[in-house]
This record gives structure tokens, C-alpha cells and sequence, in this order.
């Protein structure tokens, strides 16, 4: 569904992106992990076309995409759910969520609401309140169903579960599971390692810019120098 | 009756209205997080296209009008496609220069005649005069005389040009295109994300606004009989800005409010002649400190709606019945 070759973007002088290459098959969940500053978020926004790249190619359900604007790659099928939610504090959650479908003109718009409340029912009670007043689990829940409603074929969520208590995270991660079974694409950036390994099918890690390793979420969990590096240390039985 | 047909006062309200054609301006272009100063430049475009279409070309006062508007849209499609991605204080210095570009360049042609600026611009109440006393109302009608007549009529269209405006800003605030400019003003990171091509917008709103200032400017000039480079200068910007920044600029009605207090504000002080710049000053410093969102937000609005609503309600629950 995405194919990512060569691509390099970078912030004036500095390259955050040093030519990474990635495969997201569809209906599969993929992530991408490393530490801070590695470069999880610069792809991602480079892929949806919030950054432009210097070099590469990325290619989307067999287009070529690279340089495309945000609202055009939303078009084609792309939904990101941006780090730090990035809600709309001053609009009703019912207004946030009609916002993510502001592409659309079909008439299906109020049964997708009506689906997104089904799942998330927190977002119902809080309809007609302000985003800006839900906790922070609650924007993320409404950042993912005002994604959704664009009607992705891939979702991207940039770590879904920073600021989140571990319950919350679990919940959300369960979220992104279901919503996966149901037939959207997702390419997963996270921190979390742990959670995201147990959610994937395939994974990357990231460091300074570069894929330094790749393989079944599985293989990578069991991998010794992942288990040093992100998921504190290997355990001795 | 006198009292209120007093020429003076007719003048102040239409001053009034055409500011508020200004206020309009520049809520449009603050609609999407676009702080312009831009629009004093845009209205000395509007002024000058259109006193010389009508005083060298002969052309309705319409129909110049109307191509002042153009010619400001142009001019801001122009300058606004490279300015549009600065933000914030760049931008407002950037249009800022604009502003003092446009009144440079007017000093300096021929055609605008320089510092002197333009006199003899015909005006719209001595053509409805004009016209009125063609069809044989010159000695006036029901007590009111010709030039009373003529003013009142300016005065009309004026009210229909602020009428046609804010129903144009309420359809358009309550459109999907309204829902998109108040994600672009909250938010433009995750306006972009959400699919909306916000660079279309804000060019697109930074348009309007240029094409509203020289509406007004248009309207102006052949209001007064002269106009010249001074009346558009870096003081205009300012108090174009004003406007929004006392009224509030979350909803339509604020900056026509900043308008309509801001042109009266000088008259009422007018006893206080020395003092008034002063007053003027403490007003917005007041403001600023205690009420930085502008006298009418959202949720004064909404307040005044809930008001109004539950009065209703109270109304008809107290009937006896």
C-alpha cells in the first residue's frame, strides 16, 4: 500500500532523514520505533506531506506522492493523527470531528459519526462539550475518530500514547487493533516499544535518521539488542 | 427632524458605515490567524482607481467602484502569494511596508498628483441631487429638501453596501468554508492535517479583505470631494486594526461595533478636545488588560443568545392560561 524508498528530508543543514526505506502491505499494522530524536516524527510528516523531501520516493497505492501538499495526500487516502493530538481547543467535539471530514461530500458523514460514537462512547457524552476540556485520553480518542473520519485507506498515529497513563494506553492501543481488523492500513510511530511490538506485524527502528534494523514484530521483540536499547534491558529467567 | 438630518451628524454616520466596511476587511482577513495592516494600503488603492476612473474616464460610480475592488484583489493575489507564508508580527511588518510602498509610489506619479492628491471627485450626493431634481424633486419633497434627500439616500446604499456584507460574513462563518478559516485560526498545523489546503484560505481571505478595504475606499472617496496620500497612511492601518482589536474579532459584529465606537468616540469627546487623544489611548490600554478578546466574542454572543432565549421562555411560562 506504501512504499517508501531512499527518502531523505531535513530541517536546513541538519538531515533528519538519511534515506529511509519502508513497506507498509496493506491491512497490516506496521510500526516504527526509536528514541527521541531519531527521526520517527520527521517521516511520517514528511510521508503525509507536511515536509517536503529532499530525495526518494514514496509511493502511495502506486502513485507517486513525495512533494504532494497535506490536503491532497488526505484525498487520496492518508490520515494522520498528529503528536500532541492537536485538537481543536475552541470547537465542540461533534465540530472536531466533523472538521476531519472536510474533504467530504457524501452523504454518509452522519452514519460515520454515528459509528465513531458507537466506538468511542465517551465522545458522545462529551459531544457538545469544547475539545480543549477533555483529559488527555480523551483528546486522543477524538484526534483518532476525527482521523477516521476522513475514511482512511492508511491511518498514521504519531505516538498515540504520549502523556497517557499505562490504562489509558492499553485502551488505545486496543482502539488501534480493532480499528486495523476493520480494514485500515496503520502505520504506527512510537516510543512505546513494548506495546507497539505487541500490536505489529512488522516493525523498523529508527536511529539518528537511519533504519538500523527491520523484521517480523515478533523477531524484533526477541531481538537482544532491541530488548537492551527500548524495552529496559533483557530478563533473566 | 432637523436635529437628526443636521449635515454633520449625517456625515459621522456615514463615516461610520464606511469603517465599518473597513472593520469588515479586516475581520475577513484576520478570519484565518492573518494579522494584515495591509488594508489601508488596499482601501488608498480602491480610493485612487476609482476618483480617477469616474474624474478622467467618466465612468458610473458603480462600476469604479466595483473595478477599485478588482484592481485591490489583483494587487493583493499578487503581493499576497510570496507574504502569505510569513506569520504572526512578519506579517503584519511585511504588509506594513506594503502599505507605505503604495502611499510612496501614489505620492510620486502624475496621475495621482502627488501630495496634493485628488480634488473635484464627484460625489454621491450631488449626483443623486443631480438626478433627483431631473425628475423634478428640486424643491424637495414632504418637508425635506433636495440635498436632505440626497445625503439620505447615500446614506442607504451605504447601510446596503454593511447590510450586503455581514449577511455575506454570517453565510459564510456558518459554510463549510467558515468551519475550515476557524480550524486555520485555531489551529493551522492540524487544520492542514485534517485535509484543508490552507495556503488557498489564507490567500483566499487575504483577497476578500483587499478587495472589501477598496470597496471602501472607493466608497469614500466619492463621499468626500479630495482624497490624498495622507488619509491612507501608516495612522489608517492602525486604526483599521482598532477596529477589531476593541469590537473583538471572533465574530462579525465585533469589529462593526469597534467601527461604529471608534467614529463616534472623537464626536462624543469633542468637549474634552485636548484630552481626547489621550482618552482615546487610556481606552485601549484599559481594554488590552481587561478584555484582550474584544468587547463581543463567541461567547458573549452566545450569552446574549441564552438571554434573550430564556427570557422568551419566561414570557410565555408567566401567561396565564
Amino acid at each position: 500500500m506504501l512504499k517508501v524508498q531512499g527518502m531523505v528530508t531535513s530541517y536546513g543543514n541538519i538531515k533528519a532523514l538519511q534515506g529511509i526505506d519502508l513497506h507498509v502491505p496493506a491491512g497490516s499494522i506496521v510500526s516504527l520505533i526509536g528514541a527521541n530524536g531519531a527521526g520517527k516524527s520527521t517521516a511520517m510528516k514528511t510521508i503525509v506531506g507536511l515536509l517536503k523531501p529532499d530525495a526518494g520516493q514514496i509511493i502511495f497505492q502506486g502513485q507517486e506522492i513525495q512533494g504532494l501538499p497535506a490536503y491532497k495526500t488526505v484525498a487520496l487516502g492518508m490520515s494522520l493523527v498528529p503528536e500532541g493530538r492537536q485538537i481543536l481547543a475552541n470547537m465542540t467535539v461533534l465540530e472536531n470531528m466533523e472538521m476531519g471530514a472536510s474533504q467530504r461530500r457524501d452523504a454518509e458523514i452522519d452514519d460515520d459519526l454515528e459509528k465513531m460514537f458507537k466506538r468511542f462512547p465517551i465522545l458522545r457524552e462529551r459531544r457538545d462539550q469544547l475539545g480543549g476540556t477533555l483529559s488527555g485520553g480523551q483528546q486522543q480518542m477524538l484526534a483518532i475518530a476525527r482521523a477516521l473520519m476522513a475514511r482512511p485507506k492508511l491511518l498514521l498515529l504519531d505516538e498515540p500514547s504520549m502523556g497517557l497513563a499505562p490504562l489509558v494506553v492499553a485502551d488505545i492501543f486496543q482502539v488501534i487493533q480493532e480499528i486495523n481488523e476493520q480494514g485500515t492500513t496503520v502505520l504506527l510511530v512510537e516510543q512505546n516499544a513494548r506495546q507497539a511490538l505487541k500490536i505489529s506485524n512488522y516493525a523498523y527502528v529508527l536511529e539518528t535518521g537511519k533504519i538500523v534494523l527491520h523484521g517480523q514484530a515478533d523477531d524484533i521483540a526477541q531481538n537482544p539488542r532491541v530488548k537492551e536499547a527500548y524495552l529496559g534491558g533483557t530478563k533473566r529467567k | 427632524m432637523d436635529f437628526i438630518l443636521n449635515p454633520y451628524y449625517l456625515q459621522i454616520v456615514m463615516f461610520m458605515a464606511i469603517n465599518a466596511v473597513l472593520g469588515i476587511s479586516i475581520y475577513l482577513t484576520l478570519s484565518t490567524g492573518q494579522l494584515s495592516l495591509g488594508n489601508a494600503g488596499f482601501m488608498s488603492i480602491g480610493a485612487y482607481v476609482s476618483a480617477l476612473l469616474t474624474i478622467k474616464a467618466g465612468a458610473p460610480i458603480l462600476v469604479s467602484v466595483l473595478c477599485g475592488g478588482v484592481a485591490a484583489g489583483c494587487m493583493a493575489l499578487l503581493i499576497g502569494l510570496p507574504v502569505i507564508r510569513l506569520q504572526g508580527i512578519y506579517l503584519a511588518i511585511a504588509t506594513l511596508g506594503f502599505g507605505e510602498v503604495v502611499r510612496v509610489i501614489v505620492l510620486n506619479l502624475k496621475i495621482t498628483n502627488g501630495a496634493l492628491g485628488i480634488s473635484g471627485i464627484p460625489s454621491m450626493a450631488v449626483i443623486f441631487g443631480k438626478q433627483l431634481s431631473e425628475v423634478g424633486l428640486s424643491s424637495g419633497m414632504g418637508g425635506l429638501t433636495l440635498q436632505q434627500i440626497a445625503n439620505l439616500l447615500v446614506l442607504l446604499v451605504l447601510i446596503a453596501v454593511v447590510a450586503v456584507l455581514v449577511f455575506f460574513c454570517i453565510r459564510v462563518h456558518n459554510s463549510r468554508v467558515g468551519r475550515a478559516l476557524a480550524a486555520i485560526k485555531a489551529d493551522e498545523k492540524a487544520a492542514e492535517v485534517m485535509g484543508i489546503d490552507v495556503t488557498y484560505y489564507k490567500i483566499l481571505m487575504f483577497c476578500l479583505g483587499a478587495v472589501v478595504a477598496a470597496i471602501a475606499g472607493g466608497l469614500a472617496a466619492h463621499l468626500t470631494f479630495y482624497i490624498g496620500p495622507k488619509d491612507f497612511a501608516y495612522h489608517r492601518a492602525v486604526e483599521i486594526l482598532l477596529f477589531a482589536v476593541l469590537g473583538g474579532s471572533d465574530v462579525v459584529w465585533g469589529p462593526l461595533l469597534g467601527a461604529f465606537l471608534l467614529t463616534a468616540l472623537p464626536e462624543v469627546l469633542r468637549f474634552a478636545a485636548e484630552y481626547r487623544e489621550m482618552i482615546y489611548g487610556a481606552i485601549l490600554v484599559v481594554m488590552m488588560a481587561f478584555r484582550p478578546q474584544g468587547l463581543l466574542s463567541t461567547q458573549t454572543l452566545r450569552y446574549i443568545k441564552e438571554k434573550l432565549g430564556r427570557s422568551r421562555v419566561n414570557d410565555t411560562s408567566t401567561q396565564p392560561g
